[in-house]
């Protein structure tokens, strides 16, 4: 590369990829990172259905601890892969490592290592915030924030983790591994889409609101995936993955019995509640995968228009049905689990009763707010594709 | 650094200026006595500072034979009033195996019951104490724990700098190339625009976190005791009416389902208000009268006659949830030949309160009689729940034979700190509103709800009562100073027709 100097003097005789080639196994780090991914995965959503069914009554629940286990495992073998590489005669991965402050490292075992402290920091500050103002009953405040934020640093981490180790590989390793890629994106997905729940429950569907944040949130992956990989169903294989794992939670957690320990109580629980019926992102996934390979050769931001709008449109056009769909009463049993309430949902609720609550005040409005989504789910794509375009470059 | 210090000495502001308080003026716990089944109970609800909260729950089985007691926090009435959660058990006191505590979630605010199940010897019995739930102050950050996450901070905020740094120096170089000039140039931006970007992070971060915290205290001021607007008009009456001062007050009216409208109110033991107007500075003279509504969300009431002065005015009422309120505020009177007082209205007028109160046991009434506080021995301890009982004796001294319920109960009590900052009326049931026991009642099956309360006056007096005839010549309110101070006590009596005021003053440590 034209920005790089050769110091093949200074190169381990044995490189990482050599090593992983060789051995044709993927490193104990990578599948340290996804374990400690899918707790958090687990005990995040075994942590959400809880709250909505049992409550919380201490922080050292099951759940809970499956949370913290993703900061302390993940910072653990990261910090350990970061010592061993800095400090190590000769260590494998000196050659594809970056150096912070003296130490040397893959670059996302430096992610992971700083999402574990975020982790671990949102442990306390979450105590005392729920000391200070009130256990706050909601996804959005500034601990659960930085928590967010520890949670993804390690998913990021894990993805580049993988991803670099993948741009240096071949052959059936190199399948091997972009499988993995595929495995460790979802639960971006699973992060984003956590984190904007509250603009995307059903009784939201028919507001222009709901196709904004989903705008925000899904085309930037849906490019950024297929551009890190240039499969031709990236998009298509993350989000059919994504929303296999949400039906999997959504199916499985009902089948726990559980009973509310706190009160007052405005709906009978007898089971864990799960997760609403999965967003059918899955429609915009594959039109996406089949509309980019159409249009290959025009300039990037009429592939981006294109992507945007084709996005928007088709995700409009199967989730607005849908929403009416998922308000009926034929959809209320174990499949779409509209019939599942958290303990606290008041009975005139609009979840209770299958209302759909207006976001936007006028018809004027709603459609300043769908050009709005329109226009975000453009840039989004662009964001994404850069994003992915960046990844593909990445070997350390 | 500075903004966490700011947000720390915000806090702390925050903290010494909010005083706890509730359905009365600064006494937020609950005292309550009455029977669940065939056992009797003493119960003191804690309620915690911030909501959700824990709340502490201490409870004295007063019959023998209370074996177990369990807890339940549900809605006093309506939705959420009749789906109960899993009870927690309560523990038993190893040295007073009639002692129970229970540590209880309180999820929400407004008018809440802790429904006490109670297994025994007896059978099970159950009853429904009335917990007006709300946040009353935010805890500040201790200094070691707001060190520890500000360090913390500065690491993670300095790390993603650099990590971003190194990432754009040599992330996707081939193994073993050194990062030219050029990309070390390139990284130095990079971490220069970070730094941009991560101070933006944290300044809206803190300003998030100001907006969570205001919007907290706005919770916490929506349960404090509503302002009392109050008009002097006809030359003999008093209207009074909730004041709204701003538009932050109106918009909390749509978030809360427990707001104020005194058009909406609920009778309480007989009336809609109870109207407490008080002689200040020196408590020389009390006023407890009943208002009417009027159209237009507010009460009128036909003063007596009154001298001249400064009043401070507490109004009681109860909303239709069963929430307790009072109203507070006070206005300068002018001298009132106003009307005889009738009915329940009573009145007492005497020696002034003195700082540091001496405290006196003793409080005689108008036709020679006395009434008795049986004061226990030592000094009295703010946040000790105990029971206050007073005997009433007749001009020679002996047991009054001619007690009677005034307001359908033995007797009413009102505790006054000095300084105006605590106000509690408090009945033998204890500090729980008498309409939201009411309501409390139709969530309890016939039996508990019988044996809790068969009429509010019989069920809260301390001694079984004859179906007819006159009451015990003693009365018991079951309370607790919430603070230290001097207090003046109002116990409110009715004999032979008449309404007794004995006057009790304690400096509470």
């Amino acid at each position: 590369m034209a920005d790089s100097i050769s110091v093949a003097s200074q190169v381990p005789a044995r490189s990482a990829a050599q090593v992983s080639a060789a051995t044709d196994s993927v490193p104990w780090y990578i599948w340290s990172c996804l374990i400690a991914v899918i707790s958090s995965v687990i005990g995040g959503a075994w942590d959400i259905s809880r709250h909505e069914s049992v409550g919380r009554d201490t922080f050292w629940t099951t759940p809970h601890i499956l949370i913290q286990l993703c900061g302390v495992i993940s910072g653990i073998c990261c910090g350990y892969l970061i010592l061993s590489t800095t400090f190590q005669k000769n260590p494998p991965l000196r050659a594809n490592s970056i150096s912070m402050w003296g130490f040397r490292g893959p670059m996302g075992a430096f992610l992971c290592a700083w999402g574990g402290v975020a982790m671990i920091t949102s442990a306390p500050f979450d105590n005392w915030w729920h000391a200070a103002y009130g256990l706050d009953v909601k996804i959005l405040s500034p601990p659960h924030v930085l928590l967010a934020l520890g949670m993804t640093g390690i998913r990021f981490g894990t993805v580049i983790l993988i991803i670099s180790e993948m741009n240096r590989a071949q052959g059936e390793y190199r399948v091997r591994l972009e499988r993995l890629l595929f495995f460790s994106f979802i639960f971006l997905f699973g992060m984003t889409i956590g984190i904007a729940q509250e603009y995307t429950f059903r009784f939201f569907m028919h507001g222009a609101t709901f196709y904004l944040v989903a705008a925000l949130i899904a085309p930037i992956l849906f490019a950024a995936i297929a551009a890190a990989t240039k499969h031709r169903w990236a998009a298509t294989i993350t989000t059919g993955l994504y929303t296999a794992t949400h039906l999997a939670f959504t199916w499985i957690l009902p089948l726990v019995p559980a009973e509310p320990k706190l009160g007052p109580v405005y709906q009978k629980i007898t089971h864990l509640v799960p997760p609403d019926f999965p967003m059918l992102l899955i429609v915009p996934a594959i039109v996406f995968d089949l509309v980019r390979r159409r249009i290959g050769g025009w300039n990037r931001w009429a592939q981006a228009g294109a992507l945007g709008a084709s996005f928007l449109a088709s995700f409009i056009t199967v989730q607005w049905p849908f929403a009416d769909f998922l308000m009926s009463p034929a959809s209320r049993n174990w499949i779409f689990a509209t019939n599942n309430f958290p303990y606290f949902v008041r009975p005139r609720s609009p979840w209770v009763l299958n209302f759909f609550v207006p976001t936007e005040t006028s018809a004027a409005a709603f459609w300043i707010r769908m050009g709005i989504a329109l226009l975000a789910a453009v840039i989004m794509i662009e964001i994404g594709t850069r994003w992915g375009e960046w990844m593909r470059e990445i070997r350390r | 650094m500075r903004s966490r210090i700011q947000l720390l000495g915000l806090v702390t502001l925050l903290l010494a200026t909010a005083l706890p308080l509730s359905a009365h003026v600064g006494s937020p716990d609950v005292f309550y006595e009455g029977n669940a089944g065939p056992y009797r109970l003493f119960v003191t609800v804690r309620v915690p500072q911030v909501i959700p909260g824990v709340a502490e729950i201490q409870m004295r089985g007063e019959s023998e034979g209370v074996r177990a007691i369990r807890v339940v926090p549900m809605r006093l009435a309506g939705p959420g009033s009749n789906l109960p959660p899993t009870p927690d058990l309560a523990v038993q006191s190893k040295d007073d195996p009639q002692f129970f505590t229970a540590s209880l979630w309180l999820m929400e605010t407004g008018a809440l019951q802790v429904r006490v199940l109670v297994d025994g010897a007896q059978g099970q019995g159950e009853v429904s104490v009335p917990v007006p739930s709300s946040a009353q102050r935010t805890l500040p950050m201790q200094k070691s724990l707001a060190g520890l996450l500000l360090s913390l901070m500065l690491f993670l905020a300095v790390g993603v700098v650099f990590i971003v740094g190194a990432i754009v120096r040599e992330g996707n170089l081939e193994s073993g190339q050194a990062p030219s000039d050029s990309r070390n140039r390139r990284a130095r931006r990079a971490m220069l625009i970070t730094s941009v970007l991560v101070a933006v992070l944290l300044f809206l971060g803190k300003a998030w976190w100001g907006v969570n915290a205001a919007d907290f205290q706005r919770r916490v001021d929506f349960f404090k005791p509503p302002a009392a607007a109050l008009n002097f008009v006809d030359g003999h009456r008093l209207k009074i009416r909730v004041e709204r001062k701003d538009t932050r007050t109106e918009r909390a009216e749509f978030r809360s389902p427990a707001y104020l409208h005194l058009g909406d109110v609920i009778p309480d033991h007989g009336h809609l208000m109870h109207l407490f107007l008080l002689r200040v500075p020196d408590l020389g003279a009390m006023w407890h009268l009943h208002p009417d509504p009027i159209p237009g969300d507010a009460f009128v009431v036909d003063l007596p006659d009154m001298p001249a002065g400064r009043y401070q005015v507490f109004a009681d009422v109860v909303d239709p949830r069963g929430y307790p309120w009072t109203l507070v505020g006070s206005i300068d009177l002018p001298q009132i030949a106003g009307k005889p007082l009738a009915g329940d209205d009573s009145a007492w007028s005497g020696a002034p309160l003195v700082a540091p109160a001496t405290d006196s046991t003793n409080s005689p009434i108008p036709d020679g009689g006395h009434i008795v506080w049986q004061r226990p021995t030592g000094p009295l301890k703010a946040g000790v729940p105990m029971e206050f009982t007073f005997a009433v004796q007749d001009k020679d001294g002996r047991p009054a034979r001619d007690m009677e319920p005034y307001m359908g109960m033995a007797g009413h009590a009102e505790f006054v700190r000095s300084d105006l900052s605590v106000f509690a009326h408090v009945h033998p049931a204890g500090s729980v509103s008498m309409a939201a026991l009411e309501l409390a009642q139709d969530g309890l099956s016939n039996t508990a709800a019988s044996a809790q309360m068969p009429m509010p006056m019989l069920s809260t007096m301390s001694m079984p009562m004859p179906e007819a005839g006159p009451l015990p010549p003693e009365v018991r309110f079951p309370y607790g100073f919430p603070q230290a101070g001097d207090y003046r006590i109002f116990v409110q009596i009715k004999r032979g027709g008449r309404v007794e005021t004995g006057v009790f003053d304690a400096h509470v440590q």
